[in-house]
């Protein structure tokens, strides 16, 4: 199939065609999927170097998956959040040796540069304070507010029920409000801009 | 969105955040292409998985007899039997009548090997 058809295709037909050894469906699929696989494993793991070879191990078992792919059981996109989520929280206990709610140490590495500086440190802020989170905190808020995803897809991706993903985002984001009240004063900015 | 979200102090944080997502860079895309393209080209390489017939019970019996053209023709035979016990042909019956009415022999027909010692013994 060509470029330009592939390109409108849905991501299931995409997958098929790559299992049917299409040529082209995985640079399409990779052009969409890896940006979004990317920044939850950055914002997951808040590591530049450790997020890409997250991403390159959750797009390598989509290949991997690929002719036993069933169409209509999972978006493509769920999947790859629940896996890429899966081996941030394997890369956590291996590395560290801590709990699922212990909060892991912030690294120095950011997201790219934003527009203006209030932006960027802003960005950066909500990093640090997402670090500070427990796993599955961090995970539905990053899912619910930054990925943009409905509750009950992000239900079907952290394998929990719709009431447990917006006690998760509330508790989640209560924690984040204290750790940036906390910071705001050092950036010096307000809240309404 | 209710109107708790749009007021939420939090907002402009993950305005900030979405606007800082990271991007891929070649290196990456790279990599990733090329695991994709190793996999298919392993795929293509290995041999096809060659089909298990699936066999139920009846299968397995029309195996131990020589296959589905031998359970063809046994069941045509035991169907042809069938009908013939179930329904005698009426020539048949004519014949049945004819030997059974036309001689008191009728009994040497029967190959029961008592009905020897039953006619030496002058028991007819």
């Amino acid at each position: 199939m060509p470029l330009d058809e592939q390109s409108s295709a849905p991501d299931e037909a995409l997958l098929v065609l790559y299992a049917n050894g299409d040529a082209v469906a995985a640079r399409v699929l990779t052009a969409r999927l890896l940006p979004r696989v990317l920044a939850q494993a950055q914002r997951l793991l808040g590591n530049r170097a450790e997020a890409e070879d997250v991403a390159q191990e959750a797009m390598l078992r989509l290949w991997r998956i690929a002719p036993e792919w069933r169409q209509g059981e999972a978006r493509v996109t769920t999947w790859l959040y629940r896996v890429t989520a899966n081996l941030c929280t394997d890369r956590f206990r291996k590395a560290r040796g801590i709990g699922l709610d212990e909060a892991p140490e912030p690294e120095d590495e950011r997201p790219g540069p934003a527009e203006g500086l209030q932006e960027r440190a802003r960005a950066e802020a909500l990093q640090d304070a997402l670090d500070r989170l427990p796993d599955r905190q961090r995970e539905a808020v990053i899912l619910r507010h930054i990925e943009e995803l409905g509750n009950p897809e992000i239900a079907e991706i952290m394998e929990i029920s719709v009431e447990a993903v917006e006690s998760l985002v509330a508790r989640g984001k209560r924690a984040l409000a204290a750790e940036l009240s906390a910071r705001r004063d050092d950036l010096g900015y307000t809240d309404d801009g | 969105m209710d109107e708790a979200e749009n007021t939420d102090p939090l907002k402009a944080y993950f305005d900030a955040g979405k606007a800082a997502r990271p991007e891929p860079g070649d290196a990456l895309m790279a990599r990733i292409m090329a695991d994709a393209d190793r996999v298919q080209a392993e795929r293509a390489a290995a041999p096809a998985p060659e089909p298990t017939p699936r066999r139920g019970r009846l299968g397995w019996l029309a195996a131990a007899l020589g296959g589905w053209p031998a359970m063809a023709g046994l069941a045509a035979a035991t169907v042809a039997g069938l009908w013939i016990g179930v329904s005698a042909p009426a020539g048949l019956t004519g014949i049945a009548q004819e030997v059974i009415a036309g001689s008191d022999g009728a009994y040497l027909i029967d190959l029961d090997p008592d009905a020897t010692f039953v006619l030496a013994d002058g028991g007819m």
